[in-house]
């Protein structure tokens, strides 16, 4: 009985003379007849789509750079502005396309060992950045560098750090770029093309050109996460436990 | 003994033109619509078609050499721009900081343009955003920035987007043509 369910769905009627053949065939091989695949789209629809995708991240251009370099913008209260925009950003963009989207929020097989193996690599990770590239560390958590002299000694603002550094970001950037980027990229270019561009454009919106060289192979193993497991969460919870990892060497 | 019998069945199962595995009981091939078993005229006619598309392969090819070339000059602009302005002014505190960003950025272009032949999407995707960061956080730093040389940008980022545009064809068909 499942081997008949299971035949019957990567079988289609072609087109034009209804035979049943494979799913994936682009020509029916009794009557020759082009098949339109569902999961190809035309060059316009492609195009259409990269255009989105360039609004999307432009807004992200602008706001990460004048939230970084502008002087004016330089306190905890414009960087929470900024940081807000930027959610309100990441989730309409996620939004906009639900009905692909929803199922990245669906936390199939859901397992403690996976868990407990990718909260082993994010701090291992962290921990080997944090002193091979101590450094280094300093251009990257330039921006949360002054929410740390807040926070020195004081509980209340440590919490908050914790969220603006380790939590929030976990967050919204997964779903901005696991999410809505790399399902546009993978609609465009092969899975390890689009694993890749994806990388790439998280890796410069850090705007330090010295840590791409941990930022680019760190989000490619979230984007083969995410597509392996086929769910945004393992994805936040690496990112969330790598940003903590580093997070804690400064708090403590 | 049994190796001879093997090589030469197999040319039999695949597509003359994609190469792709057929079936003895298909007509048209599954993937790229050959009629294995039509008409001479019919092959014939297909085989010119599919020439056709080859042409097009070689014009589009050619747009993603060029946006090639524009991130191998992009690279030569930053290091050659990152050294003089180190040698110029060696006592500003930023001159190092500077010279490793400009030097970094040139070994990005250069890898983006090496790889622009393998992988066009990947890499006139990447360079034409890293391209776009470079524009905004210039004209952040210096606004009149954005006018300076601005017939030379307009011409960068038209080819970039020209060869964006050629990238997704071929990336098609790549695909149909079984070549990826």
């Amino acid at each position: 009985m499942e081997e008949l369910v299971s035949s019957t769905i990567d079988k289609k009627a072609c087109i034009q003379c209804g035979t049943l053949i494979n799913s994936s065939s682009r020509f029916c091989p009794i009557c020759g007849a082009k098949q339109i695949l569902t999961n190809e789209l035309s060059l316009e629809s492609k195009w259409l789509l990269l255009k989105q995708a360039a609004l999307f991240y432009g807004i992200y251009i602008l706001l990460c750079s004048v939230s970084k370099f502008v002087s004016f913008f330089n306190t905890l209260f414009w960087d929470l502005v900024v940081e807000v925009v930027l959610w309100i950003t990441a989730v309409t963009f996620f939004a906009d396309k639900w009905t692909e989207n929803k199922r990245l929020l669906v936390w199939r097989n859901f397992s403690w060992q996976k868990l407990a193996a990718y909260l082993a690599i994010a701090m291992t990770g962290s921990v080997v950045v944090h002193y091979t590239v101590g450094w280094l560390n300093i251009a990257i958590f330039s921006k949360e560098e002054h929410y740390y002299i807040f926070a020195r000694g004081n509980f209340f603002y440590e919490i908050v750090v914790v969220l603006l550094t380790a939590v929030t970001p976990a967050l919204f950037e997964e779903i901005a770029f696991r999410g809505y980027l790399l399902n546009i990229l993978l609609k465009v270019a092969d899975a390890p093309q689009a694993i890749y561009i994806s990388a790439f454009l998280f890796a410069i919106i850090h705007l330090s050109f010295i840590s791409l060289f941990w930022l680019i192979p760190f989000a490619i193993f979230i984007g083969y996460v995410r597509l392996k497991e086929d769910t945004l969460w393992y994805g936040i919870f690496f990112h969330f436990a790598f940003n903590l990892t580093a997070c804690l060497f400064e708090l403590l | 003994m049994e190796t001879p019998v093997l090589t030469t069945a197999q040319p039999t199962e695949q597509c003359n033109i994609c190469y792709k595995n057929i079936s003895d009981e298909d007509t048209f091939c599954q993937n790229c619509g050959y009629p294995l078993k039509g008409t001479e005229q019919e092959q014939k006619d297909f085989r010119l078609q599919h020439d056709f598309r080859n042409i097009d392969l070689f014009h589009f090819n050619d747009k993603v050499r060029k946006a090639g070339n524009v991130f191998y000059y992009l690279s030569g602009i930053f290091a050659v721009s990152g050294a003089v302005f180190y040698f110029l002014k060696k006592d500003d505190p930023n001159a190092f900081a500077a010279l490793i960003t400009n030097l970094i950025l040139a070994m990005v272009f250069l890898a983006l343009g090496s790889y622009s032949r393998k992988k066009p999407l990947a890499c006139i995707i990447s360079g034409l955003c890293l391209y776009a960061i470079i524009l905004v956080l210039d004209a952040i730093v210096d606004p009149i920035s954005i006018v300076r040389g601005i017939f030379l940008k307009i011409i960068i980022i038209g080819l970039l987007i020209k060869g964006l545009k050629s990238a997704i064809e071929i990336e098609k068909i790549r695909k149909e043509n079984n070549l990826s």
